[in-house]
């Protein structure tokens, strides 16, 4: 950034306001990310409770993996859509095509990020669920932002400031309010297979964190709406191609009748059509908001979700949280505003670089 | 097949010392023909997003009244930390960066 030292007054409020305006949109992407993936915690509940989902007892732990992955996979493909929907609207579908096609240096990160935000944090958090509860796997998923800035930090070196590594925490500590105290309902030590739970909760914060990190390295040379829509793309052939024929193979687990059960009951497919329309847009918020307050900073605000997963659950099943939800929404906010009262000068470049000293 | 938008503004940038952001922008939306107000805010934004993530420099910056309006316009330049990532990603040769 140049230096403001002599520059006209006129000129340094035109330069104020273009660095808050910037800032702001940033923070608003984040926002919207957390409140659209609060969101879609009722559709995405909702459909467990639905055929062909609803016959799978409790118990079933391979089954009920398997259905997790057909209802990935079927939602990614939903979410897919969507996005080209939104990418027709911007004008956008030309550059997608521009961009998959360089898989070799480019979309490769997009796969791998895919991969990172896919079967291995969505598959881990359902481990959690499935071994140890799912606040158990809610309260894991709140540390994601420290691995995403951890590895923004050593690998490309963003800058995280002191006041936005506080705001972080404090955001972290409420949700940790927020969900904290259930955990101890939650927890069973006699259960002999609660590591596995213990492992997906891992696997879920640094795939989460990973996603982010890995995805801006892409996303440094090209579109964030494109980017997204690369990620599902490859998210789809993971599972599609690679994943569900594996499984249909190799084990007994029925995949072709949960796919054809998933797309012949009306309810179902209507479940995961909300659902993916809240995680399309969730997703190309959050990976806007990297581009412009960067990954750590993304990340953490889009973890006031435990926040409003809560307001829309209790909106729609008219069950009101416990008290303590009250604590964690005012931490929860107050650290939002001390990331946002970061001066937007420090947040217009995101990483300790030099310019070049010369043209090539 | 034409090179990405983004791409292609860090291109153009790498073959001079600097360039200001209206001029960079006109020529995307001649390379890609693009016309209007819409295209013209998502190649800013475009650089924008380049600047914040250190592979574009901000070296000066002025206003300037352009269709009747204040406008702020900044003057780019590519960081070392742009010419190593177009590396990275196949934006540039090794050579070129070794000249």
């Amino acid at each position: 950034m140049s230096s403001n030292a002599a520059i006209s007054p006129m000129l340094a409020e035109a330069l104020h306001k273009h660095y808050t305006r910037n800032q702001r949109w940033g923070f608003m992407w984040a926002l919207w990310t957390a409140i659209l993936w609060g969101a879609w915690y009722v559709p995405g509940t909702a459909l467990w409770f639905e055929h062909p989902y609803v016959d799978i007892a409790a118990d079933q732990l391979s089954l009920r993996l398997a259905a997790t992955a057909v209802m990935t996979w079927i939602h990614a493909i939903t979410v897919f859509i969507f996005l080209l929907l939104w990418n027709a609207v911007l004008g956008k579908v030309k550059d997608y095509g521009r961009t998959v096609v360089r898989f070799r240096k480019i979309s490769k990160w997009y796969a791998l990020a895919s991969l990172c935000g896919g079967p291995m944090a969505i598959f881990g958090s359902y481990m959690a669920m499935g071994f140890v509860g799912p606040v158990f796997a809610a309260v894991t998923s709140l540390f994601y932002p420290v691995i995403g800035a951890v590895i923004a930090r050593l690998w490309y070196k963003e800058k995280i400031s002191q006041r936005a590594a506080i705001g972080m925490s404090i955001i972290i500590f409420g949700g940790m309010v927020i969900y904290g105290p259930g955990l101890f309902g939650e927890m069973d030590i006699s259960n002999n297979h609660a590591w596995l739970g213990y492992v997906g909760g891992i696997m879920s914060a640094i795939g989460w964190g990973t996603e982010g990190a890995v995805a801006a390295r892409a996303m440094d040379v090209s579109d964030p709406d494109v980017g997204i829509h690369c990620r599902f793309t490859f998210e789809i052939l993971f599972w599609g191609l690679i994943i569900l024929p594996f499984l249909g193979i190799f084990t007994d687990l029925p995949i072709q009748d949960l796919i054809i059960g998933t797309f012949t009951h009306g309810k179902a497919l209507l479940w995961i059509f909300l659902a993916a329309a809240c995680h399309a847009y969730c997703y190309t918020a959050w990976y806007k908001s990297f581009s412009l307050i960067g990954v750590g900073r993304g990340e953490a605000i889009g973890n006031l979700y435990a926040v409003f997963a809560l307001i829309f659950i209790a909106a729609f099943t008219l069950q009101l949280p416990q008290w303590y939800f009250m604590v964690g929404l005012i931490l929860t906010v107050l650290g939002s505003f001390v990331m946002f009262s970061e001066p937007a000068e420090s947040v217009a470049q995101l990483r300790d670089t030099e310019p070049a000293m010369e043209g090539v | 097949m034409k090179l990405h938008q983004k791409g292609y503004l860090l291109v153009e940038l790498s073959k001079v010392a600097n360039l200001w952001d209206h001029h960079l922008i006109k020529m995307a939306l001649t390379e890609y023909g693009l016309v209007g107000d819409y295209w013209e805010n998502h190649l800013r934004v475009a650089l924008v997003e380049l600047a914040a993530a250190g592979l574009i420099t901000r070296i000066e910056e002025k206003l300037e009244t352009i269709r009747g309006k204040s406008t702020l316009l900044f003057r780019y330049q590519l960081s070392d930390f742009g010419r190593t990532r177009m590396v990275d990603t196949g934006l540039l040769s090794k050579e070129i960066i070794n000249e």
